[in-house]
């Protein structure tokens, strides 16, 4: 008697925890509600199978996620974390669209610069010249400096196919 | 044996070998022609799992929670650390980078318009000089002098 307390799984599943419990080390007994929410969603046999799987170095790492996911499937039981997923798509698309603008913008100035040199010769007046070659001068390394980085389109594949249901419901 | 669209089980009842009721609560959501996207959620929810959520919900939600777990299950099934999450964590550093991204680009744009603020208010010295010079048409009148 005396001996350690049975972990938040065996405690709910009412078994004894054995020495070599696999829930133990990840849901201890003072914390009984983060495997209540795991068991719910996932079942205690799945989340066994999974840890089980995995080197028990990354195991922790496993519970967390699955404690998260298990969560949000709790407060959002029809899109659970899909719903965040989704909600930071759509941000990742609006941000896209105003860098898109902020760059032609960029474009249009550079523009307007062009032809207003065309236009009023008076400014190749040797001072004012230098002035209209160091505006471009400045604009290009500003242009040549923005870092070609859009390249969001991985954000936009992160639902397969394959996963789609068939089109029985169209 | 019983089943749906002529003659065929849905993909839980052929993966989990059993009678396909015409009631199955799973079959709309797992047709046979897709046994893969049954075999992850199965993986990770269970079918019994998977049965209870979609019952508990009303049954216009029903296809979307489906596809919800299905996605949920599939990247846990890609991922067995991370699952979701992973492509969660992907989304916020996208988002991080866009805004530093956009900040800069604004800052430059700010730059480029205070150039061309500066540029503007040079030019008009010139403007001021030409209404200058354009008065050497007019007669040069002497002011009257006071008389002392």
């Amino acid at each position: 008697m005396g001996g350690t307390p049975p972990c938040a799984s065996c405690k709910l599943l009412r078994r004894r925890c054995a020495k070599d419990c696999i829930f133990a080390p990840f849901f201890p007994s003072d914390e009984p509600q983060k495997f209540a929410i795991v068991h719910k969603v996932f079942g205690a046999s799945n989340v066994s199978k999974m840890l089980q799987d995995l080197p028990f170095q990354q195991r922790a790492d496993a519970v967390s996620s699955l404690v998260y996911e298990a969560n949000a499937r709790i407060r959002d039981p029809v899109y659970g974390c899909v719903g965040a997923i989704s909600q930071l798509q759509n941000q990742v698309k609006q941000l896209q669209m105003q860098l898109a603008m902020a760059h032609a913008e960029i474009l249009c100035f550079q523009m307007q610069n062009d032809s207003s040199s065309l236009v009023n010769p008076q400014l190749g007046v040797d001072d004012d010249s230098d002035d209209n070659k160091s505006f471009l001068l400045n604009n290009n390394m500003i242009m040549a400096s923005i870092p070609q980085s859009m390249n969001f389109s991985s954000s936009s594949s992160v639902f397969p196919e394959s996963l789609k249901r068939e089109s029985l419901w169209i | 044996m019983s089943s749906i669209n002529g003659g065929r089980r849905c993909a839980a009842c052929k993966y989990l070998r059993r009678r396909c009721s015409e009631d199955c609560i799973l079959a709309p959501y797992f047709h046979p022609s897709n046994p893969h996207r049954f075999a992850c959620v199965h993986k990770i929810f269970g079918a019994s799992n998977i049965a209870r959520m979609l019952q508990h919900l009303p049954v216009h939600k029903r296809a979307q929670a489906a596809d919800a777990m299905a996605w949920e299950a599939y990247w846990r099934v890609q991922d067995p650390v991370y699952g979701s999450n992973a492509i969660i964590a992907h989304l916020q550093h996208e988002i991080s980078k866009a805004q530093n991204e956009l900040q800069m680009t604004r800052a430059q744009i700010a730059i480029i318009q205070n150039f061309q603020h500066q540029q503007h208010n040079q030019i008009q010295p010139n403007q001021q000089l030409q209404a200058f010079w354009a008065l050497e048409d007019e007669p040069f009148v002497l002011p009257d002098l006071p008389h002392l």
